[in-house]
């Protein structure tokens, strides 16, 4: 396991590797334009000091080596348009404890409702409570998240009486948030164990179970749910180091500083540096993820193995 | 089984219950009479969507970081409401035209400021010297550089030295056209006779920094509010990315007494369009705009309908439909590279729009079946009234002002344009006629294929093509002519579609950059290399192609530019007469010939505001447009009404 | 619930099939003579055959059991029609071109966000340059249906191949790592841009950018299954066997994951209903004459403040609401009917 671990993370460099360079290869295809937002009106030479300043008139592995290089210091650059002049890692940095602060009570939040939704509405498949668990996953399925988050916000906001925006040293304005952001994990848990637990009450080790005359609460909380909860557990990593992606929808509602699409908004505005800085960022956070995840299910499920040797196929 | 359903009901009619309630929110803000408010309770509160990448107004060409500065950095000279110039920084100024030198002196006491309000030096000569050596300088990259290239003496030859690797040539910056000749006289000396200089002074790149703070900051000035010195009407006290602006009253400005907001703060939210009204309703914000979609709901509810008032007209854009006279591949100095390949897909014929675009009576044809009241009533609705936006000239009407009158648009080149009807549908049919006859000897096949693009992310720029495929269509008949409707990239638009020549029919736009005609032909008028290629010019309509392939247009294509020449060259002191007729003749010529089709300016949009925007200041070019100086906060909204009011 | 239902009715059926039984049984024996009560019956070789026979069909039983679910066939039957109806549409009498402008012929102007019912010929109104909006929902629920169902496709043949060889093949386990590890993480948005600037929109265009990356994360999906069952003890036995890699998906796993491969293929398809708005806002999306639901709603979100125009946002809302409840129900249902250990 320790030998595969090992290997995996040495890959798992590799990859980041060739993620980053990849990403910084396709910024460098976008059209010059972007960099400069007066570009209609500069003349030539001016776009060429541009180009110079920026670095980018070099030969691309020039500029690619230089990137990592540099890197290796543990330096990221400077933003090119979207906050000019000021260090990569400071920017994100300064929005990265707002999405994660968010994000995991979210998530906290998410799994202490979703968890028991979904193994009560498979406990009592058919009951009152499993009908009005699935009256909730479809409701949350079929209205578009960006409508029923803006009315949480519009009414919430009266019923808690607090002003529209955010504002981090109010705890009542974490609320809105927080409950939106939920809403659709909630529903997403509840589904998805729902489901795992009653493909699981189907197998012949719960008739057993039963027949042997374990009570029903305990083969269904002891056996089924651990047995279901294996697939789930993969994301859980995942989820959580996600959160430093933040929501997009949700922080631009309540204006969160956040991280909320800004992946998006420095594509958008060919600000390369920081392109690269959250690409880096996400890449190294789902790859950790990954393998968490599947560190978590070995643990959780010893039948599973990632890496038996003789069975190699 | 039936709660299953049910389900399925409950589910869409809680949507529609969503719908049901909304406008319960908040009651009218409106109430008691309405008056300017003053001291601690003029503090303005408004959203912002998009943050400004950085304060550094002497290298950022984006107008929303521009807008800092012309709140925080006085200029030379200032605007009143009117747009007429009056004194700034510079308390009187004078032209010597043998040295083609202009001499400010410089009100004296004005200040430096810190984000903290606290004094730190004098606004002196040196500093408008020290600022413009930094936009100068080009390891600082500055987008605005290029508008002191070719007025200031020297600027350009000095900006070149210094671009190359060649240290040896570098000329020395005493040789650049400016001086400080003592703390408070400034003198700027002219590389030629420029009739539009003093507009130009409002601009970024003529304002002052402070010399000492620039050398310590270096690339890195104005990047935070502590990295910066203001000595405008405000200074910035917090810039908080994505959270906040506060801008606080300078009591040391020389035109503090005019300055009724004490305190702007400017809030981010990505969403501002959605969450302002409701913000506005509940009386959270002073200002908001309003779609034109929702101001049918707030025109109609009696508790908001005296809310609504409109922008101050902007005249600093121009909205025109071009025609693409080239349809050839261009290579990446924006120059055709060949013959050989085509810019357009070839599954629109290109060929064929060659010979159609070049042919003045299907351009004519066109011209007369476009119908703009449609296509403006796509972003207007009914409240507003069409020829407030629609213009029959490329240069909008009271862009150029002189002594607070329209001092261009008003001559009489312009009086059959401006009082004709583009529209008009005999007339289409019988330019069309005569064009199937002339394009069918020229080989050309029917229908010509019209490839019409937008951007998918500008609002309502595709419903407004769709409007105007129908409506051409409509009047010429399909088998004439088929528009076809096609989507750009959202982002970089302009250098995929428009620069690069992949489009054949397109509404295009231009900001003059000074307060003269000249800065009106700039996207048409392509200079001649003298070796029988052109200059790319603005990259809009490559009208010179007509010239360079010798097509059926190469004749009016040569006239016109031959009349944006002899324009050109009228530039003494007292000639402005003179020179504004010949540009006029030559942007008539434009139209009357259909190189281009003049659409209009920028629609105002409605706003829930507080402000009188009639008491800002006004002019064309530059930044004075963003300042507060000079606004009241009222207590209530702005009415229509009362907007109506302070419009005379 | 759908379950109980189920029950319930297995339970009714099986009454009814014992008594039918029980009938055929005393029918067998009435009238027979204690003798020929009382003989031996002859061999049968082909009789005593088919006791060893089952006619079980896997597929079979999915769909009897699957056709026991009233509301799952009566939401079939509601998708049946709206996919059908949104072909017929456009041939009834008096229907509008959902891309035709109409302009009022009094003032030549647009109908502009007329109200639904307000003016005969707009049933549910108009939108703001006055296209139909009646005519325009269901153009735009047929594209994306269309779009939708053929992500899903590719999706899942792309997505399960990929997964099952990640999953079951430990050799390829790294690579497979890997190679999500970089396509999830280099931005789409990047991507998308990029390509549109070489592709002009179009359906084509629209459905390649969707499965660009979604099929690999239906692949990690049914990686993580396979990794738990693969080394179930039925597996390993089968491998001793000598049974092919590739009868072993095919026979033993796959079948096992057919019911949440179901589940989240139903669910796809509104997904990529939701996900078209931001492929169209890039430029790579449908063409300008293309209508679409996903378009639909987002020209209806930003009217969502103006309580006079949601109209124009509910009508679509609620078709899709139909088409992701539809599929929800009908993809649960199918889940349950397609576990053998249902089928009774």
């Amino acid at each position: 396991m320790l030998q595969y671990l090992a290997k995996r993370f040495g890959r798992s460099i590799i990859s980041l590797f060739i993620i980053i360079s990849v990403v910084f290869i396709l910024l460098r295809q976008m059209p010059i334009e972007g960099y400069f937002p007066n570009y209609e009106k500069m003349t030539d030479l001016q776009i060429q000091n541009g180009l110079e300043a920026l670095g980018l008139n070099d030969p691309i592995p020039v500029q690619l080596g230089r990137f990592w290089v540099d890197l290796l210091h543990g330096d990221l650059g400077e933003s090119i348009t979207y906050r000019q002049k000021v260090p990569v890692t400071e920017i994100i940095a300064e929005k990265i404890p707002y999405s994660v602060k968010l994000g995991s009570m979210a998530i906290v939040v998410s799994l202490l409702a979703g968890i028991p939704m979904g193994a009560m509405m498979a406990r009592y498949k058919g009951k009152w409570f499993d009908k009005f668990g699935t009256l909730f996953i479809v409701f949350i399925q079929a209205v578009p998240a960006a409508v029923y988050y803006l009315f949480i916000q519009l009414y919430g906001t009266i019923i808690l009486d607090i002003p529209l925006m955010f504002d981090p040293s109010n705890p009542k304005s974490w609320i809105l948030p927080v409950i939106s952001m939920s809403l659709g994990n909630i529903a997403y848990y509840g589904m998805w164990l729902r489901r795992y637990m009653v493909d699981e009450t189907n197998k012949d080790y719960v008739k057993l179970a039963t027949a042997k005359g374990l009570s029903g609460n305990k083969v269904f909380f002891k056996h089924v749910f651990r047995n279901a909860f294996v697939p789930l557990i993969q994301y859980l990593p995942t989820s959580f180091l996600n959160t430093v992606i933040g929501s997009i929808y949700i922080e631009s509602l309540y204006s969160v500083p956040g991280m909320g699409g800004l992946l998006v908004q420095v594509i958008k505005k060919s600000d390369n540096t920081m392109v690269q800085g959250i690409v880096l960022l996400y890449a190294t956070v789902g790859v950790i993820g990954l393998l968490l995840g599947d560190i978590l299910m070995t643990v959780i499920d010893p039948r599973i193995s990632l890496s038996k040797k003789e069975e190699g196929r | 089984m039936k709660k299953k359903i049910l389900a399925v009901l409950l589910s869409v009619a809680m949507v529609f219950g969503m719908a049901a309630c909304g406008n319960n929110t908040a009651g009218n803000q409106n109430s008691g009479e309405n008056v300017a408010l003053e001291g601690e309770d003029a503090v303005y509160r408004v959203l912002y969507s998009s943050e400004i990448g950085t304060m550094n107004y002497l290298t950022s060409g984006t107008s929303a970081d521009q807008a800092v500065a012309a709140n925080t950095v006085d200029t030379l000279i200032d605007y009143d409401s009117n747009g007429t110039m009056v004194p700034g920084l510079a308390e009187s100024w004078s032209y010597d035209e043998a040295t083609m030198t202009w001499t400010f002196n410089l009100r004296a006491d004005q200040k430096w400021l810190d984000h903290t309000g606290a004094v730190v030096a004098d606004v002196t000569a040196q500093d408008f010297v020290d600022a413009m050596k930094y936009v100068l300088d080009p390891a600082n990259a500055s987008d605005t550089e290029w508008l002191l290239e070719g007025v200031i003496l020297n600027a350009t030859d000095y900006y070149a030295s210094l671009s190359d690797d060649d240290a040896s040539n570098d000329m020395a910056f005493e040789e650049v056209g400016v001086k400080a000749v003592d703390a408070l006289t400034l003198q700027y000396t002219l590389e030629k006779e420029v009739p539009y200089f003093l507009s130009m002074l409002g601009y970024v790149c003529f304002m002052p920094a402070y010399g000492p703070l620039l050398e310590q900051t270096g690339s890195e000035f104005a990047t935070s509010e502590d990295k910066m010195y203001y000595c405008g009407a405000y200074y910035m006290a917090n810039w908080e990315p994505q959270v906040e602006h506060r801008y606080v009253k300078n009591p040391n400005n020389w035109d503090a007494d005019k300055v009724y907001i004490t305190e702007i703060v400017k809030t981010y939210n990505a969403e501002a369009s959605t969450v302002g009204p409701e913000m506005a309703k509940r009386g959270e914000i002073d200002n908001t705009t309003l779609g034109a979609d929702i101001v049918d709901s707030w025109m109609k509810d009696p508790s908001t309908s005296n809310m609504v008032s409109m922008e101050r007209e902007d005249t600093s854009y121009s909205y025109f439909y071009c025609f693409n006279f080239n349809v050839y591949k261009l290579g990446d100095d924006w120059q055709r590279t060949g013959t050989g390949e085509y810019a357009i897909d070839e599954k629109y014929e290109p060929w064929n729009w060659e010979i159609a675009v070049n042919n003045e009576n299907f351009r004519q044809s066109i011209m007369s079946a476009v119908n703009r009241v449609n296509t403006v009533y796509v972003n207007t609705g009914d409240y507003a009234d069409p020829a407030d936006i629609i213009m029959n000239t490329i240069t909008p009407t009271n862009n150029i002002v002189r002594d607070g009158a329209d001092a261009y648009t008003t001559l009489d080149a312009f009086k059959d344009i401006k009082a004709a009807d583009f529209y008009n549908t005999d007339e289409a049919i019988a330019y069309r006629d005569k064009a199937i006859a002339e394009l069918t000897k020229a080989g050309a096949t029917f229908p010509i294929k019209m490839l019409v693009r937008y951007n998918p992310s500008t609002t309502n720029w595709e419903q407004e093509c769709l409007v105007l495929e129908q409506q051409v269509e409509s009047v010429l008949g399909t088998d004439y002519v088929d528009i076809i409707v096609e989507a750009g990239p959202s982002e970089n638009f302009l250098s995929t579609v428009r620069r690069s020549s992949d489009y054949m029919f397109m509404k295009c736009n231009w900001a003059g950059d000074y307060a003269d005609p000249e800065t009106w032909v700039e996207p048409f008028y392509q200079r001649d290399n003298g070796d029988g290629t052109f200059h790319r010019g603005g990259r809009y309509a490559y009208l010179a192609y007509a010239i360079v392939d010798d097509t059926a247009s190469a004749d009016t294509v040569k006239e016109y530019f031959t009349l944006v020449e002899e324009a050109k060259a009228i530039t003494g002191s007292d000639q402005e007469k003179e020179r504004f007729e010949a540009f006029a003749k030559a942007e008539s010529y434009l139209i009357d010939h259909a190189l281009a089709i003049p659409y209009g300016v920028s629609t105002k949009a409605y706003i829930v505001n507080k402000l009188n925007v009639y008491e800002s200041q006004y002019s064309p070019s530059g930044v004075a447009n963003f300042r507060y100086k000079g606004m009241k906060l009222y207590s209530n909204f702005i009415s229509m009404d009362e907007y109506n009011a302070n419009k005379k | 619930m759908a379950n109980s239902i189920k029950n319930h009715l297995a339970g009714k059926l099986e009454d009814a099939l014992t008594e039918d039984l029980k009938k055929k049984a005393s029918s067998n024996y009435e009238g027979l003579s204690d003798e020929e009560l009382f003989t031996f019956a002859e061999y049968n070789s082909e009789e005593a055959e088919r006791t060893g026979y089952s006619n079980y069909s896997y597929w079979k039983a999915t769909l009897q059991v699957f056709l026991k679910n009233k509301v799952a066939v009566f939401l079939l039957i509601v998708m049946g029609a709206i996919v059908l109806f949104t072909f017929i549409q456009p041939y009834l009498p008096n229907q509008l071109d959902p891309n035709l402008i109409n302009n009022n012929p009094m003032t030549f102007m647009q109908y502009r966000n007329v109200q639904p019912g307000e003016l005969p010929q707009f049933i549910l109104g108009t939108n703001s340059i006055g296209q139909d909006l009646w005519a325009r929902i269901w153009a735009g629920t047929r594209t994306s249906l269309f779009i939708g169902l053929a992500v899903a496709i590719v999706e899942a043949v792309l997505g399960i191949t990929m997964g099952v060889l990640w999953g079951y093949v430990r050799k390829l386990d790294f690579f497979f790592t890997e190679v999500y590890n970089i396509l999830d993480n280099i931005p789409q948005t990047l991507v998308l841009i990029l390509i549109s600037y070489m592709v002009t929109p179009s359906i084509q265009s629209m459905i390649f950018a969707m499965c660009l990356t979604s099929w690999i994360q239906m692949a990690r999906f049914i990686r993580n299954q396979i990794i738990i069952i693969r080394d179930r003890d039925y597996n390993l036995a089968s491998r001793c066997l000598g049974t092919s890699t590739f009868k072993i998906i095919m026979k033993n796993l796959l079948p096992y994951l057919v019911s949440i491969i179901m589940l989240r293929m139903a669910l796809s398809i509104p997904a990529a209903i939701g996900n078209e708005v931001f492929i169209t806002y890039i430029g790579l999306g449908l063409p300008s004459d293309t209508v679409s639901l996903g378009r639909l709603i987002n020209d209806g979100r930003e009217l969502m403040m103006s309580p006079d125009l949601r109209y124009q946002l509910i009508f679509p809302t609620i078709v899709l609401s139909i088409v992701t409840i539809s599929f929800y129900i009908i993809g649960n249902a199918f889940s349950d009917a397609a576990d053998p250990k249902n089928h009774k």
